[in-house]
């Protein structure tokens, strides 16, 4: 450590990301960079050729004739169900198959090419069913029935499926009376939107390898946010002991959502059980990696909302449809997420919210980067333009007037906790220069601004907990393990300055110990999502630095004699205010301290431990959605965008991206700041993105040649960021997380911009330069 | 079929049997062991394969390994020597131009191709040479900002 | 990837043996980009590829008395770079440097571009308006086509089995000629074309031979004799227009994934008008 930069009390400092260095080198490894020598396996899936069948038969026998081959596995080998709110899949399906792409069975081989080749032999005999792809068709009285078992599901206490039908989740959210705020609104708005399925597009296809040992042990090597979950839902289905599974989770290459839950992983495990002893691994191709693993739900929505003459909003009312796919076991809770939170950052008297989830046959929506978020601000935030239009108010105005407040009641019922909405919208139209029309740079360019906010609550069940170990060495270096996942956020980073500023060592002294995240000796954490991390498994290793903290000065206050209150350690050094005495923190953090004379010691290694986990979060009213606390905070934030559109052709150039974001506390300002600049991308991105079908129900683009994502060529010619810090009640330091939060509102900003320059409303994603022309033409 | 074929990886020679339809992505990470260069669509559309091949930016997805007999060819591991990292890992690490670093060697080969035949380059000129690297975490920006951190410093 | 052979043949003899091997569907490889990701969606199947990146000639870019040569296995990169193409045959410079991404241009053979016949090509276009001849090669001989003759269908191309092709010769354009290539896609990087215009203008006779092609938006590139009729009566903005509207009658775009037809039509008009403009604007200077 010596001659190094040593950077004190850490917190708000924008230090270098700790992963850095393996990452620029080529040394990080990821699970496909695993080495598992010559005994490796290969496996491939066999997948469905149909959006709706039943499975007749599956005849394996050419497949296992083929030389290299060593198993094939199906439904009939592990008749188990999986999932983590609603168990309405089987790991591999006995009877039934749901989209295009489903794998219905696993080829094991001893390499790729023969693998491939022998899912081809595998002969399913499937017998057609009429199939239904979106939710507003799915919903009908005559739509076929996709789970006809949906009342035979264990489910958790805060879902309700509704058996008979396709509606795996309906919220309901009922405040004031919405029916006769009507009357007394001076404008009202009222139109459908929607959204398509998109997907996370990590760089990182999923990945896994899983052996099953002889003596009953599993390990499952994965490219996963969810290393515990995965353990937990796993071992469930599977019927392994908790502590017979054990799941490694080296840096996941891009999440987004997408490795979030469990995907392939228990499919990569009931497989290794057919040859065991030996590591099978199976790696998604692009393809199938869009074909085959997680989406973003589609949704349909409906909005009705009106305001009075001076723009004060009065009534809301919304249905969502969530196209959930073809198993909703994740997807329910983002419908709920949606109907809870169905008004955006708005606070209005009157709101009739209804939510569902929908199984339609497509792939699999579950968690994505905003989760229900961005799928509804989409409608709403363009919604809140045209009310503020009708009334002739101004748009930013508008949102200043009606957006939440600390304090106010919201559509739940809960209090709403610390946050500044207003300051957002303040410093983003600032950024853009919001009152100021600009010149378009040609004769065929028209330009525009426009503006949207947002918020979003950490969606999850009531109770998901954190857990830290801090442990010391004997050059007083500091070893944090913990069990959330680096995926690219900036968390490892996040966490060492955390517990640097606890124990008041310098930064550079810190190590986190959770590459791989190892379930068998990694603390807990329930799941690298919602933007969790920073607020839990932050309040986790705070509680455990301080754990280690006052372990150390209990020693060096005996060992002085003197009271550990007039003791702290700066910089590595324990020092007392009282007698102004020092001791290093070398050493003595792992030997001790000696009495005097030698008689004796005391101390001995120090370790910490912590653990966090929301206990204030209440159940809700079925049938209005109402109760005291709904969910553990909110984020919000605004962004504008500048923005220039070609008449000649359609196509939008983002000038300019403002974002505002209240984070609570920035640990790390810079790292904060790459959230920011990244999901202003990924909006834009986003916004453009979209699968298409067949009517079949294929995928027709399902590759990078035909979904297409942002290029470096793409992106706005300058992002603008500011953060805002109102700290949160309970986050460490005050802070809140904002992963997500960064990308959920920019499709609405840009279409409100197009609206802006050239007068069109585009109300189904994606946009496309096709679309905003065609749309011109039409006006 | 197999063919013996010898290349020179980020300076050592290395003879190896590759199979015909093997691609050079394939063989740097199964048989020499070397895993920088990711496999991301092996379609040609992503660049996190990216790898120098006779100096020049490809795709190591869509060469044969058979094709690479006698070639010379430079990954994200041979940059850094004697623990001193290269002037664009170093621009990297500084504007935190990573995120998850999946990306990460296939997008500074592809700058490191970039500035060995032009080592003073535009914006305009960076992003074009990068518009075959998708990175989905960073937005790019910072990416491009190392990148001309360099080429201004003109220590490439 | 399924597995298929490779041989590496140094001269043309060897090469078409192998082409011909019987019983055998034997791919010529070029730059390998377009062949493996089609070879691995199934898209085509070989038994095995010929490596014809060492046959004498199919790697030169030069002048001759006819004109440029272009040896078939000449890169994109080595195109757009080229301080020779750019001097004279600027506009085929300009599609060479819009094919796909650089790791693309630096494995990307003319040849293969060409071979491959897609639609959405960015070379063929330039090629249409510099009245480019391909030059073929098998045990039977040599043979030139015009490049107008060259594409019979999607994907499809009057290559017989057996037969290679070697190079494209371009006749060099008059001093003071003038040329753009505009692409429109989906995205700004790395992506296809939608739809592309080639235009050229060559001095002739004191006013301007124009020249028109369109890729993407017919089963092949296409010239547009009429919008070059009207153009090279005259250039002000009314002909321009006219000769924009001529493309888009000419077009017979599709409905894909990427575009409408509708959509499509409209682009050939504006595009069409936006390339033409641009060369008089050069014209005028
Ligand atoms: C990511 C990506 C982006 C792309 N973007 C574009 C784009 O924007 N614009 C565009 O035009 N193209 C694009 N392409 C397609 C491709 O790069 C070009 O068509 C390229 O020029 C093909 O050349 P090649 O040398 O790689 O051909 P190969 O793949 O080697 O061969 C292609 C075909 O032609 C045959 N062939 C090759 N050479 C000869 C010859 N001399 N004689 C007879 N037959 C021959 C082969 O047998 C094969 O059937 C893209 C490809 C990728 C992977
Ligand atoms: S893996 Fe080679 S470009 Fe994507
Ligand atoms: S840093 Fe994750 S893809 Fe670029």
């Amino acid at each position: 450590m010596a001659g190094r930069v040593e950077t004190t009390e850490p917190v708000g400092k924008s230090v270098p990301r700790i992963d850095a260095y393996e990452k620029v080198t080529g040394a990080v490894q990821y699970v496909d960079d695993i080495p598992f020598g010559p005994n490796l396996l290969y496996g491939k899936f066999v997948r469905s050729p149909y959006a709706h069948a039943l499975i007749k038969s599956i005849n394996t026998s050419k497949a296992l004739a083929l030389p290299g081959v060593k198993a094939v596995v199906t439904g009939k080998e592990v008749p188990n169900r999986i999932g983590l709110y609603l168990k309405d899949r089987f790991v591999f399906p006995l009877d039934r198959v749901r989209w295009i792409g489903e794998p219905v069975a696993g080829v094991i081989a001893i390499n790729e090419e023969i693998a491939e080749e022998a899912a081809k032999l595998v002969e399913v005999e499937y017998e057609e069913l009429p199939a239904v792809f979106d939710p507003r068709e799915a919903i009908k009285p005559d739509a076929p029935l996709i789970h006809p078992d949906l009342g035979k599901y264990e489910v958790v206490p805060f879902i309700f499926p509704e058996p008979g039908t396709n509606i795996s989740e309906h919220f309901k959210l009922r405040k004031g009376d919405v029916d006769s705020a009507w009357s007394q609104c001076a404008a009202i708005v009222e139109d459908d939107f929607f959204v398509p399925q998109i997907q996370h597009v990590p760089i990182e296809p999923h990945c896994a390898v899983a052996r099953w040992d002889k003596d009953g042990t599993v390990t499952l090597w994965a490219a996963s946010q969810s290393p515990f979950a995965q353990r937990d839902l796993i071992a469930q289905s599977l019927d392994i002991p908790h502590g017979n599974l054990r799941v490694i989770a080296p840096y996941v290459g891009g999440g987004f959502g997408g490795k979030a839950g469990v995907s392939i992983e228990a499919n990569v495990v009931a497989m290794s059980r057919a040859v065991p002893g030996y590591p099978v691994k199976v790696r998604m191709t692009r393809e199938e990696e869009f074909l085959g693993t997680n989406v973003r739900q589609s949704c349909a929505a409906h909005y009705k909302i009106g305001c009075d003459k001076d723009g004060n909003l009065l009534a809301y009312e919304c249905q969502y449809y969530f196209g959930g796919g073809a198993y909703n076991e994740y997807g329910v809770n983002i419908t709920r997420a949606a109907g809870y939170s169905c008004t955006g950052p708005y606070d209005v008297p009157n709101v009739k919210g209804d939510s569902y989830c929908v199984y339609t046959n497509t792939q699999v929506g579950s968690a994505m980067r905003g989760f229900g978020m961005p799928e509804i601000h989409w409608g709403l935030e363009q919604m809140m333009d045209r009310l503020a239009e009708k009334i002739g108010m101004d748009k930013a105005e508008f949102r200043r007037r009606n957006c939440v407040r600390p304090g106010d009641k919201i559509l739940t019922g809960m209090t709403m906790p610390q946050v500044d909405l207003v300051k957002c919208i303040d410093l983003v139209t600032k950024a853009i220069n919001w009152d100021k029309k600009d010149k378009p740079s040609a004769p065929h360019k028209k330009r525009g601004k426009g503006i949207a906010i947002m918020w979003k609550a950490p969606a999850m069940p009531p109770n998901p907990g954190s857990q830290a170990i801090v442990r010391f060495n004997e050059d007083a270096s500091v070893n944090v393990f913990v069990g959330g996942q680096e995926i690219g956020q900036g968390t490892f980073t996040v966490m060492a300055q955390m517990a640097a500023e606890t124990l008041g060592v310098p930064y550079e002294w810190v190590r986190i110990t959770a590459n791989p995240v190892d379930t068998k000796y990694s603390p807990y954490e329930w799941q690298t999502v919602a933007s969790r991390l920073t607020w839990s498994m932050g309040n986790a290793v705070k509680a455990a630095a301080e754990d280690a903290r006052q372990k150390i000065l209990q020693v060096v206050a005996e060992y002085w004699k003197e009271d550990p209150k007039d003791l702290d350690i700066k910089n590595g050094v324990v020092v007392s205010y009282k007698s102004e005495r020092e001791q290093s923190l070398k050493k003595m953090v792992v030997y001790g301290l000696p009495n005097e004379n030698y008689e004796g010691w005391q101390g001995g290694p120090i370790v910490g431990s912590g653990k966090f986990m929301p206990t204030y979060v209440t159940g809700l009213d079925p049938e209005t959605g109402q109760g005291t606390r709904a969910v553990v905070h909110y984020t919000v934030g605004a962004q504008a965008v500048d923005i220039e559109v070609d008449t000649e052709t359609g196509q939008i150039e983002v000038l300019k991206i403002a974002s505002a974001y209240d984070v609570g506390k920035a640990i790390n300002p810079d790292l904060v700041m790459t959230q920011i600049e990244g999901g202003a991308v990924h909006g834009l991105s986003a916004a453009y993105e979209g699968f298409y079908f067949d009517e079949r129900g294929k995928l027709i683009n399902n590759s990078l040649v035909d979904y297409k994502i942002a290029t470096v060529m793409d992106i706005p010619k300058e992002i603008h960021g500011d953060i805002v810090e109102t700290p949160l009640e309970d986050g460490p330091w005050g802070a809140r997380g904002v992963g997500e939060h960064v990308m959920v509102q920019t499709a609405p900003a840009i279409a409100n911009a197009i609206s802006d320059a050239v007068g069109v409303r585009i109300n189904t994603l994606p946009l496309s330069a096709e679309k905003v022309y065609l749309a011109m033409m039409k006006k | 079929m197999l063919h013996e074929i010898t290349l020179t990886v980020n300076g050592e020679q290395r003879t190896v049997a590759v199979k015909s339809h093997h691609t050079l992505l394939k063989v740097l990470r199964e048989q020499l062991g070397i895993t920088s260069p990711k496999i991301g669509c092996e379609n040609g559309e992503c660049g996190a394969c990216t790898v120098l091949m006779n100096g020049k930016a490809v795709n190591s997805c869509l060469v044969l390994a058979v094709e690479a007999d006698g070639a010379v060819i430079e990954t994200v591991e041979n940059l850094s020597k004697e623990g001193e990292l290269h002037p664009l890992q170093q621009a990297f690490v500084e504007h935190n131009a990573i995120q998850c670093g999946f990306c990460t060697p296939g997008m500074i080969m592809s700058a490191k191709g970039l500035l060995d035949r032009n080592p003073h380059p535009t914006v305009d000129e960076v992003k074009e040479a990068l518009a075959g690297n998708l990175c989905r975490c960073t937005g790019y920006i910072r990416i491009v900002d190392a990148v001309m951190d360099v080429a201004k410093k003109g220590d490439a | 990837m399924q597995p298929f052979d490779y041989y590496k043949p140094k001269t043309f003899e060897e090469a078409f043996d192998y082409l011909t091997l019987p019983g055998k569907t034997v791919f010529p490889l070029a730059g390998a980009t377009d062949f493996i990701p089609s070879y691995r969606d199934g898209v085509w199947q070989a038994d095995a590829v010929c490596d014809i990146k060492a046959l004498p000639g199919v790697r030169d870019l030069r002048e001759t008395p006819e004109g440029l040569w272009v040896g078939a296995c000449v890169l994109m990169s080595e195109l757009a770079r080229s301080p020779l193409v750019r001097a004279h045959w600027e506009v085929l410079a300009q599609g060479a440097e819009v094919v796909g991404s650089e790791q693309v241009r630096n494995r990307a053979t003319i040849g293969g571009n060409m071979c491959t016949a897609s639609p959405c090509a960015d070379t063929p276009p330039p090629l249409y308006v510099l009245d480019a001849v391909v030059v073929l090669k098998s045990k039977a001989g040599e043979r030139r086509v015009p490049v107008t003759e060259f594409f019979t269908f999607v994907r499809k191309t009057v290559v017989q089995k057996g037969e290679l092709v070697t190079g494209v010769i371009i006749p060099k354009p008059p001093a003071g000629t003038v040329g753009e290539y505009h692409k429109l896609s989906r995205r700004q990087g790395c992506d296809l074309s939608l739809v592309s215009v080639a235009v050229l203008a060559a001095p002739r006779n004191g006013g301007y031979d124009w020249r028109i092609a369109l890729g993407a938006v017919a089963p092949t590139p296409i010239r547009v004799p009429d919008a070059e009729a009207i153009l090279s009566k005259g250039w002000d903005a009314a002909s321009i227009d006219e000769a924009a509207k001529a493309a888009e009658k000419t077009a017979k775009p599709i409905t894909d994934v990427r575009s409408s037809d509708v959509y499509r039509y409209e682009m050939v008009r504006n595009l069409t008008r936006r390339a033409v403009r641009s060369v008089a604007e050069k014209l005028k200077k």
